[in-house]
């Protein structure tokens, strides 16, 4: 009998464990509920009441695919197709890259299986890999003249249409820094890596204990974060190129590289003041938005691509938000001190083997209603809410974090370069990058792994 | 005329499924084999032949032979684990305890969650629940996310392994408990055997043939983990929880080496194969009939 009751007991303890482990899943696992039934979403008006665009009416009837690997603004892009179709006659089908696969994955097994899609949204080292074997060339397009200084050559041609610009550095929220100073704050007075300390101490003393959050992940620190050792060489895309290949060839040692040195020594004052301190590597990219939001912190290191998720934690549009320079030195006039980072990061590539003579210029036709269309002008901006690489698009971004780039780049306090790294770059540094955020390597070691990987590329 | 219906018969039964099996297996396996000894990248439209250049390159390639090293390790604790407790579990449930049938229902349900889910809610357990824990009581298992520390998050990717995959395995071992002849039961308590001499001389040896098909099951499914691995850890903490499998993934996707992915995929397949075979081999033999 005795022995019976302890059975019952066991049985019953381990089955209350997997309820209440699946029900604390239920109870805390939606802080940030996205479909709250209350919340309005607002729809910026699209004004079509003029269109002086030329549409080539053979093209009716013509049906194109578009593979879309920017998951926040799929609803954008089909709104978008639809308005497309209504005034041209042709259909785009948008089709989704899902959660987990990745968008060059995706693109790769639908060309062997030989149904690719017509237009696809991939980054630019994709559409690089891609291009001459796949890629239609776009050299000869209109809308180049309007996206001088963004597009992306591979032997001298054009196979990317730059969708959008992204921007990068520390995000801060006006709101909390004013309201712990009790002062009015200026970014553009923050000039040098002391300045950034001085503040930080400023905002400890006035109570916010850890003003800084840095995302674990390892595209944020493999990609975003180490690159700047790239990208602000000289503050172009070549001369990212050029030290890459210097550092590649063994001529340059990664240890005697000024900019890496004075990169770690930035990364070190934000490793000092992450929120996520005492378990860095524990850091939840969701709760970083929520406490930005907050104000339990006043900064985070991220770009404009952030925006959804703040807006999810309650930040408004009319809030102030924007972007610091990822300061590396105490030399005022050092352009990485005064200027963010901000350059193309989607490219549509066209697909050129196995797509027809008529969604070739249909897809070109969708394009060049982007740019030139008064219609496609508003909706990449409001729709999608993206920022425009075009000239001629008169329209702003309307979140806080998009418009602050908008202007940098308006004013050229932005510096456009990307680095072309390989593909997993930023898995393999990313993970050397947590290792060193998480203490357990040291400078030495993470200098060792970059110029370990850079050896072993080809 | 017997001849002539065999062959009807082997159309009509064997082919289609034969078709089926040589086109999704068959083909891309040996397909699969071809590549590796290509340099093809998943693009190019030419795919040269480069002899055995790939294979060089995972004997070089360090990161693939720890991960392997590690994926030993984790199926010898997964197996183990998720067996004893599976048959201790399934022996209890078999006792005609009061609502047995709900909690064989209970024991299975985290089986029905696809890995991928699984790993996000345990995700979340590790890293907000236990650590919200640890807050509030101090105890320092609990301090830090059990994701970010290297061993840690070894032992949190076993533990939500056993938990998973236990659940099928107590089916398994229940249903091999209820065959067992209640004569023979009988007997050998008239016997005089009681306790764990029942279990060791007569229950065990009956139940050879359930632990046959459980020990293949966890052998076979630990080896090849992945969901699990990727919606959990993502291999992280830097990159120390990566499995074969997930290693695999990451050489041929994200540095796009396919013919190198490819060939360790082939030497994971030996192995697994190789272990799989021999466990069933040794099993089989100790099987007896009642």
């Amino acid at each position: 009998m005795g022995k019976k009751v302890m059975k019952r007991t066991i049985a019953a303890a381990l089955v209350m464990m997997l309820a209440v482990t699946s029900l604390t899943g239920c109870r805390f696992g939606f802080a940030s509920d996205p479909d709250d039934p209350n919340e309005v979403e607002v729809k910026a008006p699209i004004d079509t009441s003029t269109d002086t665009f030329q549409y080539d009416s053979e093209l009716k009837g013509t049906s194109i695919t578009l593979m879309n690997s920017k998951a926040e603004i799929q609803i954008a892009l089909e709104e978008m197709a639809v308005a497309f179709e209504e005034k041209s006659g042709v259909h785009v089908e948008v089709m989704p890259v899902t959660d987990g696969d990745s968008p060059y994955t995706k693109v790769v097994s639908l060309y062997n299986s030989g149904n690719p899609p017509t237009l696809s949204i991939l980054d630019t080292t994709d559409v690089i890999a891609l291009a001459e074997e796949k890629a239609e060339d776009l050299s000869s397009e209109e809308w180049i003249k309007e996206a001088e200084g963004y597009l992306t050559e591979v032997n001298g041609k054009v196979y990317g249409f730059p969708l959008c610009i992204e921007g990068r550095g520390l995000i801060y929220n006006k709101a909390v820094i004013e309201e712990a100073l009790g002062e009015t704050f200026d970014p553009a007075a923050v000039k040098t890596q002391n300045d950034l300390v001085a503040l930080l101490d400023r905002l400890v003393a006035a109570g916010i204990e850890k003003p800084v959050s840095m995302a674990k992940e390892d595209w944020s620190l493999g990609a975003h974060q180490l690159q700047y050792i790239y990208e602000t060489y000289d503050g172009t895309s070549a001369g990212a190129q050029e030290i890459i290949e210097q550092i590649k060839s063994g001529e340059l040692k990664v240890k005697d590289h000024k900019r890496m040195s004075e990169f770690l020594s930035t990364f070190d004052i934000l490793k000092k003041y992450n929120v996520a301190k005492g378990d860095p590597l524990g850091a939840d990219y969701d709760e970083m938005a929520i406490d930005l939001a907050d104000g339990k912190t006043a900064f985070w290191f991220n770009g404009n691509w952030a925006w959804p998720n703040l807006k999810e934690a309650g930040a408004k549009n009319e809030d102030a938000y924007g972007f610091l320079p990822y300061f590396m030195n105490n030399d005022e006039n050092d352009f990485a001190n005064q200027m963010i980072q901000g350059s193309p990061s989607k490219q549509v590539m066209l697909d050129g083997q196995f797509a027809d003579d008529k969604q070739k210029a249909a897809a070109k036709e969708f394009l060049n209603w982007i740019v030139y269309s008064e219609i496609g002008q508003q909706m990449l901006v409001k729709t999608c809410n993206v920022i425009p690489p075009f000239k001629n698009n008169p329209y702003e971004p309307e979140d806080p974090l998009s418009k602050d780039i908008y202007e940098h780049v308006q004013n050229g306090t932005a510096f456009n370069a990307s680095a072309i790294v390989p593909n997993d770059h930023w898995a393999v540094l990313g993970a050397a990058m947590q290792k060193y955020l998480a203490d357990r390597s040291d400078k030495e070691e993470l200098m060792q792994s970059i110029e370990g990987y850079w050896a072993q590329q080809e | 005329m017997e001849s002539k219906n065999k062959g009807k018969d082997f159309c009509i039964f064997a082919l289609p499924g034969m078709f089926c099996f040589f086109a999704v297996v068959i083909v891309p396996f040996l397909y699969g084999v071809y590549l590796t000894f290509t340099d093809w990248n998943g693009v190019a439209q030419a795919k040269n032949f480069i002899g055995f250049k790939n294979f060089a390159s995972v004997i070089q390639d360090g990161q693939f032979w720890s991960s392997l090293l590690l994926t030993f390790k984790y199926v010898i604790v997964v197996v183990i684990l998720v067996n004893v407790l599976a048959f201790a579990i399934a022996y209890l449930l078999t006792r005609g305890i009061k609502g047995q049938n709900f909690f064989r229902a209970g024991f299975f349900t985290p089986n029905l969650i696809g890995g991928i889910v699984l790993g996000y809610i345990w995700q979340f357990v590790f890293s907000r629940v236990f650590v919200n824990i640890g807050e509030s009581t101090g105890w320092s298992l609990f301090e830090i996310s059990w994701l970010s520390e290297p061993n840690k998050a070894f032992a949190a990717l076993v533990l939500v392994s056993v938990w998973q995959l236990s659940g099928y395995m107590i089916l398994i071992y229940v249903a091999g408990f209820m065959g067992l002849s209640e004569d023979v039961m009988e007997a050998a308590s008239i016997d005089g055997a009681a306790g764990w001499a029942k279990l060791k001389n007569i229950i065990m040896p009956l139940m050879m043939s359930s632990i046959t098909i459980c020990l293949f099951l966890t052998l076979s499914r630990a080896f090849m983990v992945y969901d699990v691995n990727l919606s959990l850890t993502s291999g992280g903490p830097y990159g120390t929880t990566e499995m074969a499998a997930m290693h695999v993934y990451e050489k041929a996707f994200t540095s796009r080496q396919f013919g190198v992915g490819q060939a360790e995929a082939l030497i994971l397949f030996i192995v697994v194969a190789c272990i799989s075979g021999l466990q069933v081999y040794l099993t089989k033999k100790q099987e007896v009939e009642a």
